[in-house]
């Protein structure tokens, strides 16, 4: 057993010496610790498949009721596509609300978050790994809402810029997700607070970011919007451009500038998020909350 | 010491009658300690300023939306159809509240507190122990429709007379409605016993495909025949209907009209009082009785598998 | 000035707590030298917990300073975290959704290792400690010793320079507690250098494993030593039982011997061909003293047929520092919280 138990071996190297880790260890540790926490999240879905009906087509039938809203209103087809969009961006968000920044919530009172914090990584691996573990199910979700709605519904995409559109989802994801880091890092020191701001960042959110119509019929709410929600720019952003041939009330910008604003607002998040993680890492130990279940 | 001497001279005239229960009493004492543990858990979280805001914040937001698309589209033509989409959007709070709050008392006591088994073994029945559990929530999902056809009221243009409601048909359809919601709250436990951590969002997901078919805020017409049918089977689209026809007598209704399946299937436009009650009472009855099965089925497979005291997180 | 695995100066730590804050602890200074299994002994609600906290970066102190192989706990997180690991008794962390060889190989890649070593130091690592057969069971259906057996896996994945066990026997049986006693003991002497600090309120346990302990009790050090030292510090006298098949003149006949403090008679005892026999504590100036015994019950043609030592137990040290049993200040810490 002794034969066993020696793994490594201490060839020469003292306790300061193996504290002092490269720039490329801790880069790999942090994206080694990615794959890790997505782990995981990835088995979970494959073990316990109750997720497909209600995290997928449940879901679906839910935007398919807002889709029936409009058709009793007779609207114009654009608004069923408008409908179909946001419903697809909701997976994302919710998998930022839920899957990343409510996490930390759980993770203390099962006495995980302690044994992350004393491993080496940085804490932003591993809130990136819960979220790319949690984007297979959203992307799967946005998927069949986009490609089954848009069979069924009849939604037709008419894509002018392809390249942008791709970037807009790709920084509206960065934006999203920076924004669920600096989440993370305040519900790190709230307790059963964290579970009902989740639960308020639902519908509000929805309201204010357009989620159903576009998001300029809000006016001036609209306006702030779109300059401080992702979830709004992106939508708005990608909206107009994937139904380049619809009719868009005044009052957002052209997606060209929602493009830079969710580039600063992906910069902003991020750095922020770091910010805070430390920041409320510290006021966590400070408090002693790393560790207390019964907040 | 002396405590612990006292309980063992008591263990030596044990009395057997203490196995039988009290029937009545044990159940309603039961449900008044976990509608009040419910209570506690439910509002103790923050001041009472925040939790007025995070009561409100979510049915208002959501009948909002609804103001908003009817707007965009209707314009001031659309607005004869806003008590319309306030009621339901109002009503459907409290329908997610009913169906979650039984499903996330097992998640809660399952994965966060760790105590689920413990009330499980105990004498407490624990079907009832859920259902005052569940209790606290759906009086938070009543604030909430409350405020929000107040808000509507007052603020929205939903034109409301007290003098011209139907008491009488709205409080049997509220209260045939509460059981079909606690009916369709026990079928979410019963499936959340078996899921994991992670199906915290379930009971919304299946509100929210329950919104699409019980003309919550638009009326089954728009909808393709067999799903009408599905609606016309489901007791929270009688309910509605009730409550709305209660609250706005002769305004639009969510089931009948023409062309309906209602309208071909009975041979008149529009559900009458009698018949909504009946068909609320009816299909009620089916889904709560099938509701408690799937959960007595789930509590046999959860003791055979010993789902009680494990947590799943991922 | 070598080296020190662990180096506390003055650390204090209060805990806002209502109605009044709660000093866990109240000044602790502390040295660990490397290579070292060194104990915190103390009951509930002694502040041993709060220690390993602060040790492990996951507390920051009121007071004070604390360093880990040199390293500041306030400031110097990251390289501790690098060097060290930690498991505590009765954890429940883990995703119970994962098996025994996915969840520790999850932890590896925190700690950096590639995806096949990882695999690798699992597998060995699940070998050594005893879990071959439960390695594709989930977390979820573990037994309690078999979990902890996982975590203490865990706590060795990166093969730490420091291991901090916190009670990494409570709620085990018998059985489970000494393997994995034994397990840790392995662990540490196969290779030089490794450090553990170990917290426990289980007596025996400190003293079998511990090369030195430190007395804890309501946020302070009452006492350093190896266990034989803190032992020496209340048996200031040899105490032996022994058992002859007779004995003229009683006790009191041993009891005027030179060296002997005190002899009295125990309860008879009886051999088993049924004679009757004699049982006494004898309370001696040192072990010296023991032949002057021997030899006056040769002279007495009485035979020794049995014949211990008694050596006083850490809690007997702890009474003597404290004034209180073990028992006595679980109570106490339980009535301070409430």
């Amino acid at each position: 057993m002794a034969a066993s138990l020696d793994l490594v071996g201490r060839s020469g190297t003292g306790p300061r010496e193996a504290a002092d880790w490269s720039r490329r260890q801790v880069i790999l540790t942090d994206l080694r610790s990615v794959r890790g926490r997505a782990y995981p999240r990835v088995i979970g879905l494959m073990r316990e498949p109750s997720w497909v009906l209600f995290e997928i087509l449940l879901p679906f039938l839910a935007t398919s009721a807002y889709v029936f809203v409009y058709r009793a209103l007779d609207a114009p087809q654009e608004y069923v596509g408008f409908v179909v969009l946001g419903g697809a961006l909701t997976a994302f968000w919710l998998n930022v609300i839920w899957m990343m920044a409510n996490q930390l919530y759980w993770e203390k009172s099962q006495g995980n978050l302690e044994l992350y914090f004393a491993a080496p990584m940085h804490f932003m691996s591993i809130l990136f790994g819960m979220a790319l573990g949690g984007m297979v199910m959203s992307s799967t979700r946005a998927a069949t809402v986009l490609v089954i709605a848009g069979a069924i519904y009849g939604v037709t995409f008419s894509v002018d810029q392809w390249a942008l559109l791709l970037g807009v989802f790709v920084l509206t994801l960065g934006a999203l997700y920076g924004l669920g880091m600096v989440l993370a890092s305040l519900f790190l020191v709230w307790g059963r607070e964290a579970w009902h701001m989740g639960q308020l960042m639902t519908e509000p959110v929805y309201f204010v970011s357009g989620l159903n119509f576009p998001v300029a019929r809000l006016g001036m709410l609209g306006a702030l919007s779109v300059a401080f929600v992702p979830l709004a720019t992106g939508l708005d952003a990608m909206r107009q451009l994937a139904f380049a041939d619809a009719a868009f009330p005044a009052g957002t910008p052209p997606p060209a500038v929602e493009v830079l604003i969710l580039a600063a607002m992906t910069v902003i998040s991020i750095v922020a998020a770091r910010w805070m993680l430390i920041a409320m890492e510290r006021r966590a130990r400070r408090d002693g909350r790393l560790s207390v279940r019964w907040q | 010491m002396s405590s612990l001497a006292s309980a063992s001279r008591d263990a030596a005239r044990f009395d057997l009658a203490r196995t039988e229960g009290r029937g009545l009493a044990d159940t309603l004492r039961t449900f008044a300690v976990a509608a009040r543990l419910g209570w506690q858990l439910e509002a103790n979280w923050t001041d009472p300023f925040l939790f007025f805001i995070y009561s409100v914040a979510k049915p208002i937001s959501s009948a909002l939306i609804l103001v908003v698309m009817l707007e965009v589209i209707g314009g001031p033509a659309g607005r004869a159809f806003r008590p319309f989409v306030v009621v339901g959007s109002a009503l459907w709070s409290f329908v997610v509240s009913g169906i979650a709050g039984l499903a996330w008392s097992i998640l809660e006591d399952r994965e966060r507190y760790r105590v689920l088994k413990y009330v499980y073994i105990s004498p407490s029945d624990f079907l009832i122990v859920l259902i005052g559990r569940g209790v606290a929530r759906l009086g938070v999902g009543l604030a909430g429709v409350v405020i929000t056809l107040v808000v509507g009221v007052v603020a929205l243009g939903v034109p409301f007379e007290p003098a011209a409601v139907d008491w009488p048909l709205l409080l049997a359809a509220s209260l045939l409605g509460l059981g079909s919601i606690i009916g369709l709250g026990l079928l979410m436990a019963g499936i959340v016993i078996q899921t994991r951590q992670e199906s915290w969002s379930y009971p919304e997901a299946f509100a929210g495909a329950l919104f699409l078919v019980t003309g919550a805020v638009f009326p089954l017409t728009v909808l393709p025949a067999p799903v009408q049918a599905i609606g016309l089977l489901t007791p929270l689209t009688w309910w509605i209907a009730g409550v709305r026809e209660a609250l706005f007598p002769g305004g639009p209704g969510s089931i009948g009209g023409d062309g309906s399946l209602f309208a071909s299937v009975f041979g008149h436009a529009n559900p009458g009082h009698a018949e909504i009650v009946g068909a609320l009472l009816a299909t009620g009855v089916v889904v709560t009785l099938a509701a408690v099965a799937v959960f007595r089925l789930s509590d046999r497979r959860a003791k055979s598998a010993g789902l009680y005291d494990q947590t799943t997180g991922s | 000035m070598p080296l020190l695995a662990i180096e506390v100066r003055g650390i204090r730590r209060v805990y806002a707590a209502k109605p009044e804050p709660v000093v866990a602890l109240d000044g602790v200074d502390l040295q660990v030298a490397p290579g070292e299994l060194f104990g915190l002994l103390g009951p509930n609600g002694a502040g041993k917990t709060t220690l390993i906290k602060i040790l492990t970066t996951l507390l920051l102190p009121s007071s004070g300073t604390a360093r880990v192989f040199g390293f500041d706990v306030e400031h110097d997180t990251k390289k501790i975290r690098r060097i060290m690991n930690m498991v505590a008794g009765g954890e429940q962390s883990g995703y119970g959704i994962l098996t025994v060889r996915e969840q520790l190989w999850m932890f590896t890649q925190f700690y950096g290792l590639t995806r096949h070593e990882g695999w690798r130091r699992v597998d060995e690592l699940i070998e050594a400690v005893g879990l071959a057969e439960q390695r594709v069971q989930r977390v979820s259906t573990l037994s309690t010793g078999q979990r902890q057996k996982m975590n203490l896996a865990r706590g060795l994945l990166n093969d730490p320079w420091i291991l901090f066990l916190d009670e990494p026997t409570l709620g085990l049986d018998v059985a489970a507690a000494r393997s994995l006693r034994e397990l840790i003991v392995a662990w540490q002497h196969a290779v030089p250098g490794r450090t553990i600090l170990l917290t426990t309120h289980y007596m025996a346990e400190a003293d079998e494993l511990c090369d030195r302990i430190a007395i804890v009790d309501r946020g302070r050090i009452l006492a350093i030593g190896s266990p034989a030292e803190l032992k020496k510090r209340v048996q200031h006298e040899s105490i032996f039982r022994i058992e002859v098949d007779h004995l003229d003149g009683g006790a009191a006949a041993l009891a005027s011997l030179p060296g002997v403090v005190s002899a009295s008679e125990a309860a008879s005892a009886t051999d088993t061909s049924t004679r009757q026999t004699v049982v006494m504590n004898l309370v001696l100036e040192d072990d010296g003293a023991l032949g002057q015994v021997v030899g006056a019950l040769a002279q007495t043609g009485s035979h020794i047929l049995g014949l211990r030592k008694s050596e006083p137990t850490l809690e007997d040290v702890f009474v003597e520092l404290v004034g209180r049993g073990f028992a006595e200040s679980d109570v106490d810490a339980t009535e301070a919280h409430d």
